[in-house]
Formats: C-alpha cells, sequence, structure tokens
C-alpha cells in the first residue's frame, strides 16, 4: 500500500508517506510551464502526456495554480475548471496539485474573504493536494484558505517561503512552521518553497534537519528551482535529510529556470539508497518521448537567454520571473541595464526593502521598483501603488525589519510618518456583494452564470468576461495542438490541420489562398470538412496601426510628460482612471493606473492643471508611447 | 415546326423573373430583362436575352408603370410578364399594356380591377353563390361606419377581421378581439389603408379561428375553357406571409377537396377569369370552406403544383396570353404525389424574422437530385441587396409519398449550405422533424402553437468556430489570443 491515489484523505497518506520506505515525487509540470514557457502550455499537450503520466505514479501533479488560472483564460482560451475535468478522466488516480497564492488566490493582490472562501470551495472539487504561500511567511494571510481546504477534507500543505541572508536562520524557519501548526495542526505536508533556487545543498539539507529535529514525523515537500543548475544537489540533501516529497518535472520540457528532470532525480538519489516510491522509471521516459515532439511548438515562448543562471543567488528573482523579465528588458529597451538591475540594485533593493521572500507578488515590487530605480535615476522616485502599500504594511508585517525612514520620506514626503500612521496596517477589504455581483456577470454574458465562471469573474472580471466571449465566437479552442493555436507565420497554402473537436469529432481544414476584394476586405478561404468556407477580415489601415506607431522612446516619453502629454511608459493594460475630463488635478495626483507584469503603475499628474483628455478606457492595453491623459496648465 | 419568335420582356426580379425567362427560352422566344441599379449584379439581367435599366429605384422604377411600358417599346417586347408583386395586380398596369398594344400576360384589366377590389369581388361570388366569410360591405365614412361594424361584429361574434379593401399579401389585416378596440380601429385601420394603398375603404369579417389555408390553381383560356389544377396547402405562415406551401392539401378527404376545387372553377368562371390564378379558401375545423379571393398572378408557390400535375403554369400563361387554347382538358389532370416548397428567406427566424439584407452570401451549396428543384437566384459572392425581399431560394421537392417527401426535404435541408445571411434553413429543419409536420396536420396558427420551432442553436457549427479561429490565425500571422 505505497502507492497514493487520489480520494485518500490527509491521515491515509501521511501513514503511507511516513510508512514508505524511500520518498515521494511530484511531478510540478505548472510550474516548469510558468517558469520555462512563460505558461503556455496548453492542455492538448497535457492531455497528450497524460496517460504515462497517470503511469509514473506521482505522489501528485502539479496542474493548476499560480498564475496558470489567468493565462489559461487569458492566452490559452482553457476553461480552468474544464481542464482539470478531462484530465481527470484521463487521470483517475493522481492526485492533482495546485499552488494557492494565500490572500492572493491566484491572482496578485489581496482578494475578499467571501471571494477566497468560495474560489477554494469550487476548486477542491477538483484540486486534492493544496500548497499554499505567502510572499511575507504571514501566517493570517492563509488562514481563510487553510480552514477552507481543511474543511473540503483536501490535504493542505502550507508553505514556508525561503531565501538567504542574515536574518534567514533556522530557528527562524522553524519559528514559522510552529505558527503554521499552531493554525493547521500536524496534519499537513509542509512545503520548503525555494521558489529561486536558492542556497546550497548544504543549506537546505540543515534547514530540513532542523525542522525534522522539532517535528520527527512532519512531512516536508521540498520545491525548489534550476536556475542554477544546483537543484538536484538541494534535492539530494533535503532527502538525505528527511524530506518525503520532492518537485521535479518531465525532462523533455525541463529548461533553465523551473525545476529539475526526474529521472536525473531518481537516478541521483538510487545511488544514495534512496528509491522513488512507485515511480515507473519507463513511464517517465514514455510521458518525454510523448512530449518531445510539442517543444518546438513553444520555442517563441522561450526564454532569448539560454543557458543556466548561478548569479540567481545574488538577484534572488524567481525562476518564473526570469523569462519575464528578460523579455520586458527587450520590450523595453533596457536589455544593456540587465547586469546592472541584476547584480546591483536588486540585492540592494532587496536589502533596503527587508530582505523579505522575492516571490509573487512581492517579487515584482522588487523588480520594478529596481528598475525604475536604475532607468529614472533617482531611486524611489517613481514608487509603483503596490510599493507604497507594501510600506504601509497592507500586504502584512515586514518579517524582519522596516525599509528605512529615507525611503519613506521619498515616497510618501515630509509627512510620511503621519501617513504611515493615518494609512498603515493591513488592508481591511469589505466582503464583495455576491449575488449582485452574479447578476452582473448574468448580464454580460446573456445567461445566468454557473458557480465556476463566476469564481473566475470573480478574480479576473475582464478577462473572465472576454474569455466566455471568445469561446462564443471560436468555440472550444483547447482542442487544438499547439502546432496550429501557437502557429507563427501563417499556415502554408494547401497544408492540411486535423484535429478532433471536443465532442471527439475529427475534422479536416485544407488552407486555401487569402484574396483582398476592391473594398480592402480580405477574404480568406479555407477547406472544412470538404466545404470550402471564406472568412473575412478588415485589412487594417497604413495609418492607424503599424504605421503610426512609430516607437517614441522613453526620454521622447519622459519629455512629453513635463508638458502634460502623458504616454504609456511600457506596454501595459489601464487597470483604473482615477480622474475624468476637465476636472482640476494638482502636480503628483493620480490620474490613472496601468498594470504590466502583474505590477501596478500609477501615472500622476506632472502639474496643477486640468485633465483634457483621456484616450483610453480600463481594460484597455497600451502599446508603449500610446497616448493616455492630456493635461493642461490653466491659462 | 417552326415558332414566330416573339420578345417577352419580365416586369420583375429575383428568382421569379429567372423562372419567367426560363419559360420564355425554352418556348423559343426571346426574354428582356429589366432592372434598377441595385440589382445591377443580379442573375436575370446575365440570363435574359437583353436587359433594360430602369433607374436607380429601388422598387420605385420596378413599380413605375410608364418606365416598364417605355422599356417594353424599346427593346420592341410583344408582351409583358408581370411575375408576381410590384406591377403584377396593378389593374392599371394591364390597362396601360392593353392601350399600348403590348399582350399583358395575365388576366383582362378589368377582372383585376374586378378581382382586386374586395367589395366588388365579394359581390361577384355571392351573386355565384360560392361560400364565403360572413361581412360588411365597404364601411360607411365616419361614427356610422364604426355603428355598422359594431353592429356587425356583435351579430357574429367577436374577433373580427378589420381588412382594407385595397389591400393584399397580408397587409393591411388587423384582428379586432371585442367592441371598445373596434371603436378605435376603425380609424387608424383607415388612416393606415390611405397611406399604403391610397384608398381609404375598410370593411370588416368574422374571423375563422385556427383555420387552413387551402387554394386551388385554376386556369382558363380566352374561350372561357376552366380547369383547376388541384389544391395546395399554404397554411404554415409568419406574419400572414407564407412560409411553406405543399402540394395537394393533406386534409383526407376527398370529397371536400373535390367540392374546393369546382367551387373555385366556378368562381374563376363567374369572374370570368382567363390565364392562370389561384383561389384562396379558409378551411376551418369543421371543414367549412369559404372563399377568401383570387389571387390574378403567378403565385409563388406555383412550383408544388407543376411539381405534382407536370404542367409548365408559366409556360402555359404565355401561350395562353398568345391566343393559344387550353391544350388539355380537366380529366387530363392527374396528381401525382407529393410537393413541398419552402421558401429560403435571408430572414432571422429567432428574431421575428428580421430580413438580413445587405449580407454577402459566402457561401452557397445548394442540395439536388431525383426529385429535387431550386428555383433560385443567389450566388456565392452575392451580396444581397437591402431594398427588396428577402426570399433566396425556393426548395420544392416532390415524392412518392408524403413520408418519402419529407424525408427529401430533411436530406436537402441538412445538404444546403449558405453562409452569411442567417436563413430560415435551421428553423425549417425543426419543421421536418416536427411529429405534427410529418402527420400533415397544420393550419394558421402552426407557428404560433409550435414555438420550439424557434429552438435551435442558431450558432456557426463548433468545426466553423475553430475554422475561423484558423482563418484568423492565418491571416493575422499569428493567434493574437494566445501570443
Amino acid at each position: 500500500m505505497e502507492r497514493i491515489v487520489q480520494g485518500m484523505d490527509i491521515t491515509e497518506v501521511l501513514k503511507t508517506v511516513r510508512g514508505g520506505d524511500g520518498y515521494y515525487i511530484t511531478n510540478t509540470a505548472r510550474d516548469l510551464s510558468q517558469s520555462d514557457f512563460k505558461n503556455r502550455i496548453l492542455l492538448h499537450t497535457d492531455l497528450l502526456a497524460a496517460s504515462a503520466r497517470e503511469r509514473a505514479n506521482y505522489f501528485s501533479l502539479e496542474i493548476t495554480g499560480g498564475a496558470s488560472i489567468h493565462v489559461d483564460i487569458l492566452r490559452k482560451q482553457v476553461d480552468p475548471f474544464l481542464k482539470l475535468e478531462l484530465l481527470r478522466e484521463k487521470m483517475p488516480n493522481t492526485m492533482f496539485q495546485t499552488l494557492c497564492r494565500g490572500v492572493n488566490l491566484f491572482g496578485y493582490r489581496p482578494y475578499p474573504q467571501n471571494v477566497i472562501r468560495l474560489t477554494v470551495r469550487e476548486f477542491a472539487k477538483y484540486v486534492d493536494v493544496w500548497r499554499v504561500f505567502d510572499f511575507l511567511n504571514y501566517i493570517p494571510n492563509m488562514e481563510a484558505v487553510f480552514e477552507e481546504v481543511q474543511k473540503a477534507g483536501k490535504i493542505l500543505e502550507p508553505c514556508i517561503c525561503f531565501s538567504t541572508g542574515p536574518e534567514h536562520t533556522d530557528a527562524y524557519y522553524v519559528s514559522k512552521v510552529r505558527e503554521i501548526v499552531a493554525v493547521t495542526g500536524t496534519d499537513i505536508l509542509l512545503c520548503i518553497k525555494n521558489h529561486g533556487g536558492l542556497g546550497t545543498p548544504a543549506r537546505i539539507g540543515r534547514l530540513v534537519a532542523a525542522i525534522r529535529d522539532t517535528w520527527p514525523d512532519m512531512v516536508i515537500h521540498y520545491h525548489g528551482h534550476n536556475t542554477d543548475g544546483n537543484d538536484i544537489g538541494r534535492i539530494t540533501a533535503a532527502v538525505m535529510n528527511g524530506a518525503r516529497i520532492v518537485d521535479a518535472a518531465d525532462h523533455a520540457f525541463t529548461g533553465y529556470y523551473g525545476p529539475p528532470p526526474i529521472l536525473s532525480v531518481v537516478q541521483a538519489l538510487k545511488e544514495q539508497g534512496h528509491d522513488a516510491i512507485g515511480v515507473d522509471e519507463a513511464a517517465v521516459i514514455e510521458t518525454s518521448e510523448v512530449l518531445r515532439g510539442e517543444r518546438q511548438h513553444y520555442e517563441i515562448f522561450e526564454s532569448q537567454f539560454k543557458g543556466f543562471s548561478p548569479t540567481v543567488q545574488i538577484h534572488k528573482l524567481p525562476g518564473g520571473a526570469m523569462g519575464s523579465s528578460f523579455e520586458q528588458a527587450v520590450k523595453g529597451e533596457f536589455l544593456d541595464r540587465m547586469p546592472e538591475i541584476l547584480h546591483t540594485e536588486l540585492p540592494r533593493v532587496q536589502t533596503e526593502l527587508g530582505n523579505y521572500w522575492s516571490v509573487t507578488p512581492g517579487s515584482q515590487i522588487l523588480w520594478t521598483t529596481a528598475v525604475s530605480n536604475v532607468l529614472t535615476g533617482d531611486r524611489y522616485s517613481n514608487a509603483s501603488g503596490d510599493l507604497k502599500n507594501l510600506l504601509l504594511g497592507k500586504y502584512g508585517p515586514f518579517p524582519f525589519y522596516r525599509p528605512a525612514d529615507w525611503i519613506y520620506e521619498k515616497i510618501f514626503g515630509v509627512d510620511w510618518q503621519r501617513i504611515l500612521e493615518e494609512e498603515g496596517g493591513l488592508e481591511d477589504i469589505a466582503d464583495v456583494d455576491i449575488t449582485a455581483e452574479r447578476a452582473e456577470l448574468a448580464k454580460k454574458l446573456g445567461h445566468e452564470p454557473s458557480e465556476q465562471e463566476l469564481v473566475i469573474y470573480l478574480q479576473h472580471p475582464n478577462d473572465a468576461v472576454e474569455f466566455y466571449k471568445f469561446e462564443a465566437r471560436f468555440g472550444r479552442a483547447y482542442v487544438l495542438p499547439p502546432s496550429i493555436f501557437l502557429r507563427t507565420g501563417g499556415f502554408k497554402l494547401g497544408e492540411t490541420l486535423k484535429f478532433k473537436d471536443h465532442k471527439g469529432k475529427e475534422h479536416v481544414i485544407e488552407i486555401g489562398p487569402e484574396a483582398r476584394d476592391e473594398e480592402g476586405i480580405w477574404n480568406v478561404y479555407l477547406n472544412v470538412d470538404h466545404h470550402e468556407r471564406v472568412y473575412q477580415f478588415q485589412e487594417e489601415v497604413a495609418g492607424t496601426t503599424a504605421a503610426a506607431a512609430v516607437q517614441l522612446s522613453r526620454e521622447e516619453i519622459e519629455e512629453l510628460a513635463t508638458i502634460g502629454d502623458l504616454r504609456a511608459p511600457f506596454a501595459a493594460n489601464v487597470c483604473e482612471i482615477l480622474a475624468g475630463e476637465g476636472q482640476e488635478v494638482k502636480k503628483g495626483d493620480r490620474l490613472l493606473i496601468v498594470e504590466a507584469m502583474k505590477m501596478q503603475t500609477p501615472i500622476v499628474s506632472p502639474m496643477n492643471g486640468v485633465v483634457v483628455s483621456i484616450s483610453v478606457e480600463v481594460g484597455k492595453a497600451v502599446k508603449i508611447g500610446d497616448k493616455l491623459v492630456l493635461v493642461k496648465e490653466p491659462e | 415546326m417552326s415558332v414566330v419568335k416573339k420578345k417577352i420582356l419580365v416586369a420583375n426580379r429575383g428568382e421569379i423573373a429567372l423562372r419567367i425567362i426560363r419559360a420564355i427560352q425554352e418556348l423559343g422566344h426571346l426574354a428582356v430583362a429589366v432592372y434598377e441599379t441595385p440589382d445591377n449584379e443580379a442573375l436575370h439581367i446575365r440570363t435574359a436575352d437583353e436587359a433594360v435599366w430602369l433607374g436607380d429605384g429601388p422598387r420605385s422604377d420596378y413599380l413605375d408603370i410608364a418606365k416598364v411600358i417605355r422599356a417594353a417599346r424599346k427593346s420592341g417586347a410583344d408582351a409583358i410578364h408581370p411575375g408576381y408583386g410590384f406591377l403584377a395586380e396593378n389593374p392599371d398596369f394591364a390597362t396601360a399594356c392593353e392601350d399600348a398594344g403590348i399582350i399583358f400576360i395575365g388576366p383582362p384589366s378589368q377582372v383585376i380591377n374586378n378581382l382586386g377590389d374586395k367589395v366588388i369581388a365579394r359581390g361577384i361570388m355571392a351573386d355565384a353563390g360560392i361560400p364565403m366569410v360572413p361581412g360588411t360591405s365597404n364601411l360607411p365614412a365616419g361614427d356610422k361606419g364604426v355603428d355598422v361594424a359594431v353592429e356587425f361584429a356583435a351579430k357574429v361574434g367577436y374577433p373580427v377581421m378589420l381588412k382594407a379593401t385595397a389591400g393584399g399579401g397580408g397587409r393591411g389585416i388587423r384582428q379586432v378581439e371585442n367592441e371598445s378596440q373596434l371603436r378605435e380601429e376603425v380609424s387608424v385601420a383607415r388612416a393606415e389603408a390611405r397611406a399604403a394603398f391610397n384608398n381609404d375603404n375598410v370593411y370588416l369579417e368574422k374571423v375563422i379561428l385556427d383555420p387552413k389555408h387551402v387554394e386551388v390553381q385554376v386556369i382558363a383560356d380566352q374561350d372561357g375553357c376552366t380547369v383547376h389544377l388541384g389544391t395546395r396547402d399554404c397554411s404554415i405562415q409568419r406574419r400572414n406571409q407564407k412560409l411553406v406551401e405543399i402540394a395537394p392539401s393533406m386534409i383526407q378527404d376527398e370529397k371536400l377537396l373535390d367540392d374546393i376545387c369546382a367551387t373555385a372553377v366556378r368562381a374563376a368562371k363567374a369572374a370570368k377569369y382567363v390565364n392562370a390564378g389561384t383561389v384562396e379558401f379558409l378551411v376551418d375545423r369543421d371543414y367549412n370552406y369559404y372563399f377568401m379571393e383570387i389571387n390574378t398572378r403567378v403565385q409563388v408557390e406555383h412550383t408544388v403544383t407543376e411539381m405534382v400535375t407536370g404542367i409548365d403554369i408559366v409556360r402555359t400563361q404565355i401561350k395562353l396570353a398568345m391566343g393559344k387554347k387550353l391544350a388539355f382538358s380537366q380529366e387530363d389532370i392527374q396528381i401525382r404525389g407529393h410537393a413541398i416548397e419552402m421558401r429560403v428567406n435571408a430572414e432571422d427566424p429567432q428574431n421575428n424574422f428580421m430580413p438580413e439584407g445587405g449580407k454577402t452570401v459566402s457561401v452557397y451549396r445548394s442540395p439536388g437530385g431525383y426529385g429535387v428543384r431550386l428555383d433560385g437566384f443567389v450566388y456565392q459572392g452575392y451580396a444581397i441587396p437591402e431594398v427588396y425581399d428577402s426570399l433566396l431560394v425556393k426548395l420544392t421537392v416532390h415524392g412518392f409519398s408524403w413520408n418519402e417527401t419529407v424525408d427529401r426535404l430533411r436530406r436537402c435541408l441538412h445538404n444546403f449550405v449558405i453562409v452569411g445571411p442567417k436563413t430560415t434553413i435551421p428553423f425549417y429543419l425543426n419543421l421536418v422533424n416536427d411529429p405534427d409536420f410529418q402527420k400533415g396536420d397544420f393550419t394558421t396558427s402552426y407557428l404560433a402553437n409550435h414555438p420550439r420551432l424557434m429552438d435551435y442553436e442558431d450558432k456557426d457549427s463548433e468545426v466553423g468556430k475553430l475554422a475561423h479561429l484558423i482563418a484568423e490565425i492565418n491571416f493575422r500571422k499569428q493567434n493574437t489570443y494566445a501570443i
């Protein structure tokens, strides 16, 4: 009875794991997708791998949570619940695991209690193992999720986020575990969440031993990233010191920032006398054989920068943020500043801001602040809303020390102490009126929403509605293989595409010619199941988009800002508009807030004046240099 | 035997223009089409031997008697076939043709005039002893008219139908439920009739609840030899306009149908009818039948009669107009099997049959094979003008038994692909699968009593949607929803 199967309760799971002679492996497919493929690995690919993964006998498969739920609806066009249902059909025994950001759920900032509870209840129907963390290791931020998971009879896995530095001692982490156990009891799995892949094998080994010294029966689940190329070392040390479950991934898809290959872990530990319980190596190999051919279709999402990054020990960016930070550097044209940002400014900001854990959403605050500090040349001059909230303690208390007074003064002005006193403290988020939200969604969808639709909507209102519209228009597109769904450069004339729809019916589409008519309408001809069909597209009018988008340099954008012509500083989404046309504003007033890379950045008025026009609306995506707001000095 | 080549102008558009042009060409004559600017890509122009532009329209030039006569003169046409709608039942047009020495393919203007005026028509029929729905003559003007109406309604019972004397084709009719409503509606109906038909005469009829609409195709030559081509049932209607027509009527009482046909011939004779016409009846729940009107034109649904009798009605119309005698007698006419016509309209049945004009037919794939007939004028790439009616194509099927005919129809509907405008096809697919339709049991309340016919997924098929995404990926060179 060593096999862990879906449906076991926590007592059975703990008994089996503790009684096993060896350790278990979690296949962290989700984390791999997020770290090395910008979260784009499609359900289609996971379904291909499902049968072999099921036979590989993992402790669990991490296949949801983190940013994946948002990306499911935003870029993969698949219902996150349906995804789990379909995978469950093919994987009846394997436990499914999620990564939940505590009070931030699967999003980037805190949600109201009733939203948290409803969301956990709905996902708990599909998810067996709940890994829960908070970027400040602040236990109260996770309590609501803890409660709901335990209430649902699912397996709770609270995390201690791990980092390095003088404050990050074994004693400190043991005290954190004590705080967790005080809330949850000891019928849990305990995760050491090493999202950056920090520390040496020896360091991890000592930490595992320290926790085991206090709680000899504690089932420790080690999670790490291979950013420095040495996570197998850390995993080995963790297991040799008593960790019972470790994370790794299918080698056909492993990259530089995600988990290391399962098979290498299994082989390394076998020589040390530790067996991966139940793991069928042939099925692990088979999984990668199945997946190998698919990887080419995901190339566009892989990091432009190949190679391990042992300097992660300096900058501490977590695996999931590595690829996207380089992407942002390329798009924002500051690639040449990256060494300075990563190796000088980030560690400096890290220390100055309290040496907390660089993980979502805290990692984005550190990154954005460091980028802004380097690019503006004026440190802390352009604080994001999230940084302000962090400083005000809205996400929780600083774990070790508060940032220095001068930072507060720089950001909040001379009056900072009063502001901190009046506005500081944990953010009190009022419950939303779920009945009203449901009615609002019903209006937007044109039908009574399901609980699942509501749950997605409550977390990502705009993107959820866009996704449901997408499905109405384009159908269940998750059936398309990556060779179609992610194709760049278009298809070849006469190319034949074959796929099965969600009902299992086979279809054949042959690509026909494209022709433009006199009115500039493009007719795209396809032969759909042996019937010719034509789809029409409006030709984009030159001058409005491509030609007009002469990209402004950062200097030009800043120059324009000084005269009140506020442009998007980077590609972003408009998430809030705080001023109205005709409104009088003072210098420094927030006019609107844009969001990119999960971070909100306020656009502030450069002068006392009047808002002449607002060129954007909430939810709109803007490119660098796009007009946002025009402010004029009063006559 | 060589024919004298004549030139015949077709004063119409759309499918009926094509239908007539085909008959003209089959007879060895030359067909002249006319058109308005919005129709300059229409198939009837391309098919005719020549075409004359009438003007920019829309509609006004097809309705312009002087312009059409001028076009006939200019092209040297000997005759004009008016089709249905437009000038077909306008006695002034028939008169203008007669005055211009052009043969009008249809009854004499006097007959059109008499039958077009419902009160005169009712007078003729009453004299001939044709059973009629109880009704008034034209209501007197002012309050007196209202009094007459109220008195009549009290006698026959509500509801009653208020009709414009000059109305037709389902227009100018309104049902009235009670006395207070009747008192209000008389003047409203008058005003509407004046606006629509330039004639504010209205009259009242008893409402036959839930009737079947049964009509008889009649044909008469100039010697008064009159035959019928059997019945049609046109009960399935929306907003008093026909959607589906079948021949013969499915009433399982041969004696009754024979009676109705004989009455139709009597009515035509009483009206001194010449050429092809249709005598319309209502049949109530107790199988009493009442004369409604005679349509003095070729009907949209003439195809079903042609299918079951083998007689080309339009060809016959032309020959009769040229002075030929009927080439067949009543005994020669036999009804073989069943025929069903469905009007495939560019309309959205789920949105109250709102027209879908202005859209381009991006895919047109029509069915064919044994027992299938199509009378249409659209083609792939055709932009449907917004300014004309919504009929795209008539699908007519013929079969030995009723079941066979319905099966054939279902097969055809499944194979009929029109992409671009919404059409009545999905609604018809529901219809052919409805048990009452399969039994041949329907009345004019059929749609109202079968709301589930509207219950279909009016969405593109799943593969169609996915293909749309693939087309978009191909066009934009990447999936903008993914990358």
